[in-house]
């Protein structure tokens, strides 16, 4: 959701700086001779601005053969836009312009919600006491670990 | 009527909860052996409930991308849609379908010398145990 105001904002600025007149000359993708200097001299990043170049996180997987590219790797000048460093702001929706959230969004604010609970939690879990009476052995995959039974027997 | 209804899907979704929680239990297991760390009880509960709710994402996908191709009935195909965003996941979910179906096929044949083989219809019940066993698998 974010993203899409931003970018929305960005062609907002844009059409009120260049004004309507000269909009038949991008009929290109890239940027008119205007347009490029508007961005050079407003939006883009330079060595003189002291503000470290942002980037988004690689996606990695641990358990898989990585096929991603890997580009340069972690570079000093740029900043990895971070997805956790704000968690504990996640438990509850944020305000939204245009895009609704989702689902998907809102299970992710659930889930970090019920982590808050469990923070203080010592040893017993609430989860999964609330859980284990509606276990039915016939749903789950017994013979392949028969270590966590007993651990779960003995606790 | 209504209340009792609610009631049973609340039932039954607790049932499946507990069912994903003991599995990711198994999971997380395993992966602590192999990386020779602990896992809290917290954290293995996040994870099963992350999963749980990951499985409503992925269910609404799934019908979605099986309409879009004006089916109703969920594929290999579509699983390997919810994959597209990650190479090296798309490649590792392919990768499983294809030895999933060419398991499948190797059974189907083997099923049919054996039936011709061996009367009985024991011996296909048999045959046919494994490759659902490894179906449900790949689902989830």
């Amino acid at each position: 959701g974010r993203r899409s105001t931003s970018l929305q904002n960005k062609s907002a600025l844009f059409s009120c700086v260049t004004g309507p007149k000269e909009i038949h000359s991008h009929e290109n993708w890239s940027l008119s001779a205007e347009e490029f200097e508007i961005w050079n001299r407003l939006y883009r990043l330079k060595e003189s601005d002291g503000v470290k170049e942002p980037i988004l996180p690689q996606i990695q997987f641990e358990t898989l053969e990585n096929l991603e590219e890997t580009s340069k790797p972690e570079e000093e000048g740029t900043h990895k836009l971070s997805l956790s460093e704000w968690s504990i702001w996640q438990n509850r929706p944020f305000p939204t312009s245009m895009v609704d959230h989702s689902d998907r969004c809102y299970h992710f604010i659930s889930v970090m919600e019920m982590i808050e609970l469990m923070r203080h939690e010592q040893g017993d879990c609430s989860y999964e006491l609330e859980l284990q009476p509606h276990l039915r052995i016939e749903d789950v995959n017994v013979q392949r670990n028969k270590s966590l039974l007993s651990m779960t027997k003995s606790t | 009527m209504e209340a009792t209804g609610d009631e049973q899907r609340v039932l039954l979704e607790q049932r499946l909860r507990a069912a994903v929680h003991y599995t990711a239990g198994c999971l997380c297991q395993d992966v602590a052996e192999d990386k020779g760390m602990r896992f809290s009880k917290q954290a293995i509960a996040a994870i099963a409930e992350i999963t749980f709710r990951q499985c409503e994402n992925f269910a609404r996908d799934l019908e979605m991308f099986a309409r879009h191709a004006k089916r109703s009935t969920v594929t290999t195909e579509d699983v390997k849609l919810l994959a597209r965003r990650s190479n090296s996941l798309l490649k590792y979910i392919t990768q499983k379908s294809e030895e999933l179906t060419s398991n499948t096929m190797e059974q189907k044949e083997k099923k049919k010398k054996k039936s011709s083989a061996a009367k009985g219809g024991r011996t296909s019940e048999e045959q046919e145990a494994p490759v659902s066993e490894s179906e449900d698998s790949s689902m989830a």
